[in-house]
């Protein structure tokens, strides 16, 4: 029961500034996924909540506890690595119970609590074996199974799913889920993979270069990203961006790609009716992007003029890349619009699922 | 239950144990008969066990009342003004005492003659209050006289304890990140510093000198930069040894250096590339081609010398062998031109060779000797470096039209190099220092025309005891050797990738 | 016998790596047979040396196995001989060669293990420095500091005592195990250090339940390393050690080839006893120790 606060942190290494001002709280079991591209200090974070990495300045709490100097083995922390850095010359059982005897837990507590962990986790089979002879998925198991025998307040995951392959790796994330609602715990999570963090998160954290960029429920990232770089990284494939310029013609307002333009929809153009000129980029993402012959009803449309460049067939949804002027557009289509490559074709954007960013601060205009 | 578990996971143990208690007794009773006629007994052991013991105790001793020391230094700090003074006096106190032990050590080891002055007394007060507190002991009858000395020095390390203690109680923690390596390193750094650093300065100062058997080594030497200078002067105008000049000497070492890494390379490359396939016996091949390296050289040595022999030698029987074949084939072929005149000749050359007195096949000796002990070593470092590199590259140059040579040339040597060139150059600085081989098979005769540079070092300090010139010798040795690492460091881009 | 037994058996001997032909094959057996031969047959003659009755010692006959073979040489080596009123000292020698080898490894291995960890584990002032200077010693010819050292032990009276020749073997083999102990820790991912820290585990912890298991393979390599070393050395030994009583082997055996009469068989005997043992660890060991000396030195 923990909640977690970074306030003001700052890490430098040497004259590298990995970390520039990270505040925020994490809430108590709450599942929280520190997302965004390699370098952004996502894990150089975790490892300061570890207690592996010094913090430059700032305060990083757990619950109330200014934890700064605190040894990680008394911050009651666990840990997943990406490694799983499972000990190699113990056994399962030795190293899950590792932990527990350092703290000196009566050998049945610690016999009660291996087995219950294993249990959980379905690799009793596998407790007198050594980890070299563990297969990746279950030696993924097993360095969980390693941080939940310890009960600690808060879990700490390094983008532990990254070493599996494809299909156990959506098995797993499942199970994590699994695991934080059985648990009840606060859950810490770092991963590189967009997807992990939507599938998983009960709240994300998206991280850039050092600054955290937006922090809220999935479904508020994907629908209402507060900047560009959010927008890009949140949803598969990723947003279209288009530079444009406002136009404001009367009452309607118009955004201008040179080689086509978009009205804005009555109920949105509001916001933007001061802004004639302004240089913006204007986003949708390609799920919002139909076939005139299978589009939604009831949308506000906008048909723009496109030539085919490539068609990637998925099965369940086709994905169009197109070309109009110097934009290229992605759309994701109902797989029965069957395009050919390099025929022109007529899309419709939803207008009402637009997005539009300030071309220079690149942050979201609402 | 918990019983069976403990016998269960001790069980290897328990059997080795009692493997070797048996393996004792057996081997005792089977002795016991010839007893009499064994030098060793239980008393030498039990005195040797006690002799290293101490030995031990003294040096862990003084090793924790270091590492407490520099501990309290980095990890304690004081509370307030006075705990401060209070902590720092004692630590300069103990710093002192420290100094003045080590200036002890080189006064008695001879580098600084500090003699029995008033900083003579100073220095020795330590050992001095050692001594004092001895006699107290005897005198009080509270220590008998032969335990009296090490009571009364482990009362007088109890003081630092006791100091360490006062510390501790008045200071407070303090975080240090790098205090533990430091802690680390320490011993190791000591250790280097005594028996490294320390002897190479006295070797500096013993290079100025005109120490000799005469001036009984250091006591009655003379130093000054005028003695240094005739050391080095001599060095390279009169004798190294005995009857060798400087340069032939160094010449001679070069091509001890060089012939030996060659051979070891060439030699040692054939062998790992045979081996570095499937084959049928390769490991009874591996094991046995490693025999030369696994005896311990001075058997080794002692074996070839023996078959150096002018007569019972190996290799004299055998050319001997040769001579008489050949001189009975030139009879044979008596008729046909040539050919017997041919065989006639090879029989005048080829013929028992006089090993100890020939200066040159003297020297061939050595060489064959060293060649056939080091090559194995080659052997395994390269194979492992062959085996390391993946069968794949070759399959692709195969398909890309290469030849087996083409292969060796632009596979194997480039990716054998980063396992090549440091065992090339780690052999070339191994071979230039070991003499062992030569001074066991020729003891670098005869007239010292087999000597390198090391060995005739060796010999003019411990058979000719010119010890201030040997000093120079050395340094000059030393020299070469470290002009040549700079060299190579230049070459190879530096330790960096090393030490990172 | 079947032809396809026969042709099988063929087959098997020539087990032919990729694209070797047959007679390539039969070539490099001869070469290998022919080396193994050249390595072996020294150690060999050793062998028959020790197994001649001492009448016919100077011989050049050149069997492996010689006439009226005899283990006397053994007997009289390793229990005297009565008849001529002499005691053997070999086991003297070997509880001396093994005390002075066993404690000069131990401490430099527990020197070594431990600042190896600072050196691998650490960054701290001087760390490349130190480094460097370690590799640096072991420029310095072995002979040169020989010198120093003995007038250094002579003035501490430690001329003919064990404790001399352990601190005179102490130095040469503790940098170059550092370097090799270092170069194997490296290897050991960080990632169980910190897990480790995570479980709870202090830094004295984490050395003695992660890195020192974890490392028992180099430390193994690094005592045979230090211990082979000094179990056949004989130039320092000589210097330091001139009394019987105190001699190691190498200096023991010596003894029996500087006598009046020089006891080739005895000698030849004592060689034997002493090298087998050695032998077999060795061979049991070499391929570890090539990978010890690449981690260590080699690949630094």
């Amino acid at each position: 029961m923990a909640s977690v606060t970074f306030q003001n942190v700052i890490k430098n290494f040497g004259d590298v500034k990995v970390i520039k001002d990270l505040d925020f709280i994490v809430k108590d079991q709450e599942f929280l996924v520190l997302v965004g591209p390699s370098g952004c200090g996502k894990t150089t974070a975790l490892r300061m909540l570890a207690g592996l990495e010094e913090v430059t300045s700032g305060q990083i709490q757990i619950d109330e506890r200014v934890v700064n100097d605190v040894a990680p083995k008394d911050r009651d922390i666990a840990m997943v690595f990406q490694s799983y850095a499972l000990y190699p010359h113990m056994t399962v059982y030795d190293n899950m119970a590792f932990g527990l005897k350092l703290r000196k837990t009566p050998k049945d507590e610690i016999k009660k609590r291996v087995q219950e962990a294993a249990e959980i986790l379905d690799i009793t089979h596998l407790l007198d074996r050594k980890p070299r002879q563990l297969s990746g998925g279950q030696r993924q198991r097993v360095a969980v199974g390693r941080a939940i025998v310890r009960e600690p307040k808060v879990f700490l995951f390094d983008e532990p799913l990254s070493n599996l392959d494809a299909k156990l790796r959506v098995q797993m994330r499942a199970e994590i889920s699994k695991l934080h609602q059985r648990l009840q715990t606060t859950f810490i999570y770092v991963t590189h993979d967009q997807t992990e963090a939507m599938t998983m998160a009960s709240r994300i954290a998206v991280m850039n270069k050092g600054i955290l960029q937006q922090l809220d429920t999935p479904q508020v990232l994907y629908d209402r990203p507060a900047n560009l770089f959010v927008a890009g990284f949140i949803g598969s494939p990723s947003m279209n961006f288009f530079p444009g310029t406002i136009v404001v013609k009367g009452d309607a307002v118009e955004v201008d790609m040179d080689s086509f333009s978009v009205t804005i929809p009555e109920g949105l153009a509001d916001t933007y009716k001061g802004m004639n000129g302004r240089k913006v980029i204007f986003g949708i993402r390609p799920e919002n992007i139909h076939d005139p012959n299978f589009a939604p009803v009831n949308i506000h449309d906008q048909r723009v003029q496109a030539k085919v460049d490539v068609t990637e067939l998925m099965g369940n949804e086709t994905f169009l890349y197109m070309l109009n002027g110097k934009n290229t557009i992605v759309a994701r289509v109902d797989p029965r619009s069957h395009k050919r490559v390099g025929e022109d074709v007529e899309v419709i954007f939803n207008m009402d699922r637009l997005h539009i960013f300030d071309a220079e601060t690149e942050e979201a205009i609402r | 239950m918990e019983k069976t578990d403990f016998i269960k996971k001790n069980l290897p143990t328990i059997l080795w144990g009692a493997a070797l208690i048996s393996l004792y007794f057996v081997f005792s009773s089977l002795i016991a008969p010839y007893s009499s006629g064994i030098t060793l007994n239980s008393k030498i052991v039990v005195d040797r066990l006690k002799e290293i013991g101490g030995f031990l105790l003294g040096i862990f001793g003084a090793l924790a009342v270091v590492e407490i020391y520099f501990y309290q230094i980095f990890f304690r700090q004081p509370t307030n003004q006075t705990s401060a003074i209070i902590i720092r006096s004692i630590q300069a106190f103990i710093a002192i005492v420290a100094i003045l032990l080590v200036l002890y050590f080189f006064n008695a080891t001879d580098l600084f003659r500090i003699g029995d002055g008033g900083l003579g007394k100073i220095v020795n007060a330590p050992l001095n209050l050692q001594e004092a507190l001895k006699n107290a002991l005897i005198k009080s009858k509270f220590a008998s006289k032969t335990s009296a000395g090490t009571t009364a020095s482990i009362l007088l390390s109890l003081v630092f304890f006791i100091l360490y203690a006062v510390i501790h109680f008045i200071s407070k923690p303090r975080a240090s990140k790098t205090g533990l390596a430091y802690l680390l390193i320490l011993p190791a750094f000591i250790g280097v510093l005594f028996l490294i650093i320390y002897p190479f300065f006295f070797e500096i100062k013993l290079a100025f000198s005109n120490a000799s058997l005469g001036t009984q080594a250091t006591k009655n030497a003379q130093y000054g930069f005028i003695y240094g200078w005739n050391n080095f002067k001599t060095l390279f105008t009169g004798t190294v040894a005995q009857d060798a000049k400087f340069g032939a000497v160094l010449w001679r070492t070069v091509l001890w250096t060089v012939i030996n890494v060659t051979f070891h390379v060439l030699g040692g490359m054939g062998i790992a590339i045979l081996l570095n396939r499937k084959l049928m016996f390769k490991g009874v091949y591996r094991a046995l081609l490693v025999i030369p390296w696994a005896i311990p050289t001075t058997i080794a040595a002692m074996a070839l010398r023996n078959e150096f022999d002018s007569r019972y030698g190996l290799f004299n029987i055998l050319l001997g062998d040769l001579n008489a074949w050949l001189l009975n084939l030139s009879l044979h072929t008596q008729g046909v031109i040539g050919i017997g005149n041919l065989f006639h000749w090879l029989a005048t050359v080829i013929g028992p060779v006089s090993w100890k007195q020939d200066p040159f096949w003297a020297f061939v000796s050595v060489l064959i000797s060293n060649i056939w002990l080091g090559i194995p070593f080659m052997a395994i470092v390269i194979l492992g470096g062959l085996q390391s590199i993946s069968q794949e590259y070759y399959e692709a140059a195969e398909i890309d039209g290469a030849s087996r040579w083409q292969q060796f040339r632009n596979i194997t040597l480039p990716l054998l190099s980063p396992v090549l060139t440091p065992a090339i150059i780690l052999g070339v600085v191994w071979t230039f220092n070991k003499f062992d081989i030569i001074y066991l098979i020729t003891q670098g005769g005869p007239q010292e025309k087999t000597d390198i540079l090391v060995s005739s070092m060796y010999k003019a300090a411990f058979q000719f005891y010119r010890y201030g010139f040997t000093a120079m010798f050395a340094l000059v040795i030393f020299a070469i050797l470290f002009v040549f690492t700079l060299v190579y460091l230049k070459i190879s881009g530096g330790l960096k990738s090393a030490t990172e | 016998m079947k032809p396809n037994l026969i042709s099988r058996s063929l087959r098997w001997f020539f087990y032919r790596s990729h694209g070797d032909s047959p007679f390539k094959t039969l070539l490099i057996h001869l070469t290998l047979i022919v080396a193994c031969a050249i390595a072996v047959y020294p150690a060999l003659r050793v062998i028959t040396i020790s197994l001649r009755p001492n009448d016919t010692l100077l011989t050049t006959d050149l069997r492996i196995i010689p006439q009226n073979a005899t283990l006397d040489n053994y007997k009289e080596v390793l229990f005297g001989s009565p008849e001529k009123n002499r005691q053997s000292d070999f086991f003297l020698w070997i509880w001396n060669s093994l005390s002075i080898v066993l404690v000069t490894s131990i401490i430099s291995v527990i020197l070594a293990a431990v600042s190896a960890y600072a050196f691998s584990r650490f960054k701290f002032r001087g760390r490349s420095a130190g480094l460097v200077f370690l590799l640096t010693t072991q420029m310095i010819p072995a002979g040169m500091l020989l010198l120093p050292l003995y007038i250094m032990i002579a003035k501490l009276k430690m001329i003919n005592t064990s404790l001399g020749l352990i601190i005179a073997y102490a130095v040469t083999s503790v940098p170059l195990t550092i370097w090799m102990l270092k170069g194997y820790y490296d290897t050991i991912p960080i990632d169980l250090e910190e897990a480790a820290y995570i479980d709870g585990a202090s830094r004295f912890t984490v050395f003695t339940n992660i890195i020192l298991p974890l490392s028992t393979p180099a430390l193994a390599i690094a005592f045979i390393f230090s211990f082979m070393g000094g179990w056949s050395e004989y130039l320092v030994a000589r210097v330091i050690l001139q009394k019987n009583a105190i001699f190691t082997w190498p200096l023991g055996i010596f003894t029996y080839a500087q006598q009046f009469t020089v006891s080739w068989g005895q000698f030849s005997a004592a060689s034997v006893l002493i090298a087998i043992p050695v032998m077999a660890l060795f061979l049991y060991t070499s391929k570890w120790l090539v990978s010890g000396l690449t981690l260590g030195s080699v690949k630094g």
